[in-house]
């Protein structure tokens, strides 16, 4: 049971859902990184995040289904903070979405530029 | 970081917020999820040239309306069809025969139409004792009272009474007859616990 929210709010956040947590993965492909500043860089991207917190359900999703693993590291200028690294299981599902994404995005886009030319 | 309790108290609200929004989400989830808010909250308030209240409000608005963060987590699918009838069982399994005897069928009747325990569970539930402690209470008023009057003894209570006589009631040595009525005492309890637990096991596991 879910509450219905407009139209548009439906498929932006089934799209949102779908490339998000794949824009993490690969954020996190070449080196580990904290909540706070996935967040940002996501949602400076901008679209990509509704609010910035909504990361952390994602975050957490992520860990449990084993795509990323997490650490407790001191920092510097304040608290201890959650580091986030992408587990073998995660750059394989990385590596998949990346070519359906190329697929699923030149097809899109094709047929975007069709309807649009005519 | 400053300490402001202007600050403190619009940050502690946001938290409360958030936490009233997933309280659909296991516990553990939940406290998870609040507690990276917290620290993401933090870090925003730490990168504010000042720490007023337009700057605080500011790093709010960017985190989010608490009932997005609780929608990305699933937590209107983690509540329950009928959110209080599982947790109902157990209880009204081992207890619910006080109450009119009708509580313990309704127990049964919540059970099994249940999809969160399996029949194995179901079947465990329902024979497990039936009626629950008061069902017990009265099989054991039953069998004492049979096993006396066949014995054609008289047996006040408090007065340990070996029965030496095998008659077609069911008469046992009293170190069997009590070790018989703990476990039956037990029992019960175990079943509730044990159907207790696949039901939390089936909260936690509802979503990967």
């Amino acid at each position: 049971m879910r509450m219905v929210p407009s139209d548009d709010s439906i498929w932006l956040a089934q799209l949102r859902r779908g490339a998000l947590e794949h824009c993490v993965l690969a954020l996190l492909r070449h080196r580990e990184r904290y909540g706070f500043e996935l967040a940002r860089t996501l949602a400076d991207a901008g679209g990509l995040l509704a609010g910035e917190g909504t990361i952390y359900p994602l975050l957490a999703r992520l860990r449990r289904n084993g795509l990323v693993n997490t650490t407790w590291r001191e920092s510097a200028e304040g608290p201890p903070r959650r580091y986030y690294r992408l587990t073998a299981v995660g750059e394989l599902a990385l590596s998949t979405f990346v070519q359906h994404w190329q697929l699923f995005r030149d097809g899109v886009d094709r047929i975007l530029e069709e309807a649009s030319a005519a | 970081m400053k300490t402001n309790s202007d600050v403190d108290k619009l940050v502690a609200r946001y938290l409360s917020q958030l936490g009233r929004e997933l309280s659909d989400l296991p516990a553990s989830r939940r406290r998870q999820i609040v507690e990276e808010v917290s620290s993401h909250i933090a870090e925003g308030l730490a990168a504010l040239d000042t720490e007023d209240e337009a700057g605080v409000r500011s790093v709010l608005d960017r985190v989010g309306d608490p009932s997005a963060i609780a929608a990305e987590g699933g937590a209107a699918e983690f509540r329950p069809r009928v959110p209080w009838a599982d947790a109902l069982v157990p209880w009204l399994l081992l207890l619910g025969g006080f109450v009119f005897v009708v509580g313990w069928f309704l127990g049964v009747g919540l059970l099994w139409s249940s999809s969160t325990w399996k029949v194995r569970d179901k079947l465990l539930g329902t024979l497990v004792i039936p009626g629950g402690l008061p069902g017990l209470v009265l099989l054991g008023t039953f069998s004492w009272r049979t096993s006396s009057t066949s014995c054609g003894g008289v047996s006040p209570l408090g007065q340990r009474v070996v029965i030496h006589c095998v008659t077609s009631g069911f008469s046992l040595p009293a170190a069997v007859g009590i070790l018989v009525l703990i476990l039956a005492l037990l029992a019960p309890f175990a079943v509730a616990v044990h159907l207790e637990r696949v039901r939390r096991r089936s909260v936690n596991n509802v979503h990967g």
